[in-house]
């Protein structure tokens, strides 16, 4: 930016601009030696900038890791995988309860989810006229910017008294209802970039098929979709990401129980959930601390292993 | 790049302005910032009092918030919150917590604490009996208590709540609480415990009776009503102290305004209003 205004200001005034630089004028701040140091002072705001933006995320792992890691000084790798006892009172501290839930409730929610979002986004980029799709988009686009605590809250008055009229339960929550909140959370952001997918397939792709006498059903599904697969990957894993990550909207409709959930209506907890109930009431330097962060750790890394795979994807997609 | 320059140099501005502001506070008779933290059993005590005490002294910032009481002294600890709401005493060491060295408890209430059951629940009084029963999971079913044959849905506080401390030694007798089950949830503070026994048929809870509504039942326990008049007379067993904790002793600002939480004219006035009880009242 400074040096293209630079470039402008000495093409309009350029004797005495290129003289000045050219032959220096001899003063301690000249108007050549301000320029070079303003230049390279800006290179080193935006490097500095981007190192401080690393260290961060450098050092917020390994705050957790190195906090987390304590809790194997008072119990065992296998017990705070592999156990589903979890009762700090009386230093139990098996964490497969949550990690187990976070993994049923994202799987649970994308079971939902995934297949109206690409029914959606197939909706969407091909069989509305261009007047609706341009109305449409932007209401999706709206639905991203919700807060989570507002589709927590309407979960909570709306949708846990319509699962126990429903399924006759006596609570409501659980798995079933954080699953359906999470996906009315992702229902967006995964159809929008299917959506955005799908229309980047190139025109001649269809034009093709339906030459040969295909139907639209036929050319969605074995020419659209398989051609956008590696798009809608990558919103299928944002979604998964947003699920996982999530905490308001699921910490009020889970129940909040440290049991394994047997059950889509047993109230149970996942990794987030528990954090956040939990943290703030914690003596500061017990295992029960420890294992809470050793928890957001887990968080971290799997979403950090997300990251890296719709990474890998776009770089497929490209190339292929 | 202009437009860049001029918002630098108004936000400049701007900074430089409320800064100067800012020392203009400082030079007024009592000033000062307050930071409350802790039980949110207190916390209808502590805004009530802020908002009071912020209009006799405008120049002192009060923010109170709240969670489960072990908070409090460990925000204080940690140099986070000034003062410290819990509700016991924290300076000793009570079951599963560890006392916390070189803070001071001031009391400020007595606070009852009522179990309370959904509007749709015909009971009106429980046993101590009754209320292990249940809050241990052994009891499932309201008919076996004398209500109608439906399932009972458990809410209960998670660890670290000072309500939860007081319920179990003094409503429970010391049971403990089941841990799991098909209807059984944790809450995080008094305010998710309303909202929870309002809106959720056939559950029970507990909270400090500031908390109660007419959109729920409070029992009474062994026949006692949950009343200001039976917790003064000794006959509703279910009720604890509220204490601020602080670093040391308090001095300036957060020393007025715990002085002022302790005042007759606050303790007889607003805090009877709000269902606490005046220490005073005690013996």
């Amino acid at each position: 930016m400074l040096e293209s205004s630079v470039a402008a200001r000495a093409g309009s005034k350029h004797s005495e601009l290129g003289s000045s630089i050219m032959a220096g004028s001899g003063k301690p701040f000249d108007r050549k030696k301000r320029l070079f140091a303003m230049n390279r002072l800006f290179r080193y705001i935006c490097i500095a900038s981007a190192v401080f933006v690393c260290l961060i995320l450098f050092l917020i792992l390994i705050l957790m890791f190195r906090t987390g890691v304590l809790t194997f000084r008072d119990i065992s790798f296998a017990d705070f995988f592999l156990s589903t006892n979890w009762n700090p009172m009386e230093e139990q501290y098996g964490a497969l309860i949550f990690i187990f839930g976070t993994f049923a409730l994202t799987a649970l929610t994308l079971l939902i989810s995934v297949p109206l979002s690409i029914a959606i986004a197939v909706f969407l980029s091909v069989f509305v006229p261009g007047w609706l799709k341009n109305a449409l988009r932007p209401v999706l686009d709206l639905l991203v910017g919700i807060p989570s605590v507002v589709y927590g809250y309407l979960g909570l008055t709306i949708l846990i008294p319509m699962i126990r009229n429903v399924t006759g339960s006596g609570m409501g929550d659980g798995l079933l209802a954080a699953a359906l909140v999470l996906t009315i959370m992702v229902l967006p952001t995964i159809s929008r970039i299917s959506d955005d997918a799908i229309s980047a397939v190139p025109r001649k792709y269809s034009d093709a098929s339906y030459a040969l006498g295909a139907t639209r059903f036929h050319t969605v599904w074995k020419v659209l979709l398989p051609s956008a697969r590696s798009g809608i990957m990558y919103a299928v894993i944002l979604g998964m990401a947003r699920a996982i990550g999530e905490t308001m909207a699921v910490v009020m409709v889970i129940g909040n129980t440290a049991q394994l959930a047997d059950s889509l209506l047993k109230p149970t907890s996942v990794l987030t959930s528990n954090i956040v109930m939990q943290i703030s009431n914690v003596p500061f330097d017990s295992t029960w601390n420890y294992a809470l962060y050793l928890m957001g750790f887990l968080l971290l890394v799997i979403s950090i292993l997300m990251i890296a795979t719709v990474r890998w994807l776009q770089r497929k997609g490209v190339q292929g | 790049m202009k437009w860049f320059k001029q918002i630098t140099i108004a936000a400049l501005i701007a900074v430089i302005g409320f800064s100067s502001v800012h020392v203009a506070d400082a030079a007024s008779k009592l000033q000062g910032k307050i930071v409350i933290n802790g039980s949110s059993a207190l916390l209808p005590l502590t805004l009530q009092a802020a908002n009071e005490f912020k209009k006799a002294n405008p120049k002192v910032k009060i923010s109170a918030s709240a969670a489960g009481s072990i908070t409090g002294p460990q925000a204080v600890r940690k140099g986070i919150a000034d003062i410290g709401a819990v509700d016991w005493d924290a300076t000793k060491d009570v079951p599963g917590f560890k006392k916390f060295d070189g803070q001071v408890a001031h009391k400020v209430a007595v606070i009852p604490f009522a179990t309370v059951v959904n509007k749709n629940v015909g009971v009106s009084n429980l046993t101590t009996k009754d209320l292990q029963g249940i809050f241990s999971g052994k009891i499932k079913n309201w008919k076996d208590v004398g209500g109608k044959d439906a399932e009972i849905i458990v809410v209960n506080r998670t660890f670290g709540s000072g309500t939860r401390v007081n319920f179990q030694d003094k409503a429970l007798a010391g049971e403990d609480f089941m841990t799991k089950g098909d209807n059984y949830k944790e809450v995080k503070t008094s305010g998710d415990m309303k909202t929870a026994i309002e809106t959720t048929p056939n559950a029970i809870g507990y909270m400090d009776l500031a908390y109660v509504t007419d959109k729920m039942t409070a029992l009474s326990v062994n026949g006692v009503a949950p009343t200001e008049a039976n917790v003064i007379n000794g006959k509703y067993k279910v009720w604890g102290y509220g204490y601020y904790m602080t670093k040391g002793q308090p001095t300036g600002a957060v020393k007025e305004f715990i002085a002022y939480v302790q005042s007759a004219k606050f303790q007889n006035g607003s805090l009877k209003k709000l269902k606490f009880i005046p220490i005073s009242a005690m013996k």
